[in-house]
């Protein structure tokens, strides 16, 4: 199991560089320029809708960490994420399937449901790794700028996109158990992450939809990085995700692997 | 003992037939070509023995192993390449090697260093960076380097130049010298005509034939076409009557024919003759399936399949009985 984690991750190696990189530079700049518009910002937000500083999570953007969050947190980086969680476990098996490495992997000792695991596992890794990329560019472009963004909330608001991206990874396994096909199966889980992303908005700007954000993972996401990481959602969708993972490999099992 | 048993091995899907009904039986340490046109059912079957399809109906048993419950075991002991090998773009031969090395428990890498020395593969390079061809080296070189007791290849010379053709022929040979079982899936018949001791022949998902190489060979027609030096005192009837001749045409000094069988009576009677020209066609793929096609007495192309293989079936089972591990 371990040797087929860090294969897909070499295989995936760029993964960080990619997708870590921009996201953090695109967070570092925001971080950066916060001193500079900081009064400016203050004055503008007073002038938004209250609805509209509700459903997108906007504060007073008094802080750097607020800021971040509406700039970044709160849609940019778990749309990304999400989607590059998906793109991950693709890439370990339909796309596997697809360039025939999985033909190869299974002709040797190897069980499917350790194949797929190692794909979750991978993924898992990957997305820790990215996010972490990110996060340690968004620190560097605070210091350079003096933006003075504090590393625990940052940390907790970075850390807090690695479960709901983790859910996609494994909802991409479950997809995965239908279709070999990685157009169809990242194409579907985009439009999965942005409906759900949807979802929540539409629940947030009127209450009474409200009920309709249990069906998304963003009800669970909150704003880690002013209020902290919510143990019971960090860890609800965290178990959410593996047991999903579960039952995609079941699938995986039963499915035939045409070529 | 069989490496390779199938009973009545079945799958359809997507509502497409795969295979129908395959039973067949492949001895330990024999090399064993499975020949059929284009989708035919080839690589479905070899699918199927490595569970990487699921039959709908009957089973495959590997070493006696049952094909799905202990599909890791019988992988264990063998080198797979697929028809079109392939590992992903950014990985190296070498990082696929390793990987599969750690997987199978290997630590020594001196048999994959001869077999790329041997095939002059790049085990350094990205996969994606490889023509088709020194792609398919590294997949040899995946699929021999531990050494199985089983080797299963679908086409796999597709895309290797001719030197290197040979050059798989003659690992394939010491293999088998080795005492491993080959299961080689081609729609080459000289290739499989050289190395292989028995073939099974299949056609729209069923088998329609089990033979010895030198069998399939003896009943497959030749076309002959001779130049004699003049048309003169060619006995031609001394020719139709010789065993195995047929379809003898005569155009001026030139004569053509089909022989089943040994050349060696044709070989003689014209060689008393001066000749500008001898040409000796091998049979396509299409014509040795209508060898059997002809055997079995099913003249009517629509109604091939099912039917004119439980004729020649039957005629196999006269021929070898059950220890040919014939279709049945």
């Amino acid at each position: 199991m371990i040797a087929l984690i860090a294969a897909q991750l070499r295989e995936r190696r760029r993964s960080p560089l990619s997708w870590g990189l921009p996201l953090g530079a695109w967070a570092a700049f925001i971080v950066a320029i916060y001193p500079s518009v900081e009064g400016a910002l203050e004055k503008a937000i007073r002038n938004y809708p209250e609805a509209l500083k509700k459903a997108f999570g906007i504060g007073e953007l008094s802080t750097v960490e607020e800021y971040l969050h509406a700039e970044m947190l709160s849609l940019i980086v778990p749309l990304a994420v999400g989607y590059l969680a998906v793109r991950a476990v693709a890439s370990a098996l339909s796309g596997a399937a697809e360039s025939g490495r999985l033909d190869v992997l299974l002709s040797a000792p190897v069980s499917r449901r350790s194949l797929v695991w190692a794909a979750f596992g991978a993924a898992a890794v990957e997305l820790a790794a990215v996010l972490a990329m990110a996060l340690a560019l968004t620190e560097i472009g605070s210091l350079l700028a003096g933006a003075h963004l504090s590393f625990s909330s940052a940390l907790a608001g970075f850390a807090n996109v690695w479960p709901l991206a983790l859910l996609f990874a494994a909802l991409t396994i479950v997809l995965t158990g239908w279709s070999l096909r990685t157009s169809i199966v990242t194409g579907s889980l985009a439009g999965v992450l942005v409906g759900m992303y949807v979802l929540d908005l539409a629940g947030r700007l009127d209450t009474s939809l409200d009920g309709i954000r249990y069906a998304s993972v963003f009800r669970y996401y909150g704003n880690a990085i002013e209020n902290g990481i919510d143990p019971v959602s960090f860890l609800g969708v965290t178990v959410v995700a593996v047991a999903l993972a579960a039952a995609g490999v079941a699938l995986f099992e039963r499915r035939d692997l045409a070529g | 003992m069989f490496a390779i048993e199938t009973e009545g091995l079945t799958k359809f899907y997507d509502g497409q037939r795969g295979i129908e009904e395959l039973t067949m039986g492949v001895r330990e340490g024999e090399v064993f070509g499975f020949l059929g046109p284009n989708g035919a059912g080839k690589t479905t079957t070899i699918r199927t023995l490595l569970d990487l399809l699921h039959p709908s109906a009957g089973s495959a048993r590997i070493f006696g192993m049952d094909s799905r419950r202990d599909s890791v075991a019988i992988r264990a002991r063998l080198g797979n390449l697929p028809g079109d090998f392939g590992f992903g773009k950014h990985t190296s031969g070498g990082e696929a090697l390793a990987l599969l090395a750690r997987v199978r428990g290997i630590e020594t890498f001196m048999r994959a260093e001869e077999l790329a020395r041997r095939l002059r593969a790049d085990l350094t390079r990205p996969l994606g960076q490889l023509s088709r061809g020194n792609r398919q080296k590294v997949g040899l070189i995946l699929a021999l380097f531990h050494r199985p007791e089983l080797l299963i290849f679908d086409e796999p010379t597709s895309g290797l130049d001719p030197l290197m053709q040979e050059e798989f022929l003659a690992l394939l040979q010491e293999e088998r010298d080795r005492g491993a079982t080959v299961f080689l899936s081609s729609h080459e018949l000289d290739e499989v005509q050289r190395v292989c001791d028995r073939v099974g022949i299949v056609r729209d998902g069923r088998l329609i034939a089990i033979e010895r190489i030198d069998d399939m060979v003896g009943k497959t027609q030749r076309r002959v076409s001779v130049e004699f030096a003049g048309p003169g005192p060619v006995d031609l009837d001394e020719l139709r009557s010789l065993p195995g001749v047929m379809g003898l045409e005569s155009h001026g000094a030139r004569i053509t024919f089909r022989v089943a069988g040994e050349l060696d009576g044709v070989v003689k009677a014209i060689a008393r003759h001066r000749l500008i020209d001898l040409e000796v066609a091998h049979p396509t793929l299409e014509e040795v399936f209508l060898t059997y096609y002809d055997e079995g007495g099913d003249e009517d192309r629509a109604g091939e399949g099912a039917q004119g293989a439980d004729v020649v079936h039957e005629g196999m089972a006269g021929e070898d009985g059950a220890d040919e591990g014939g279709a049945g």
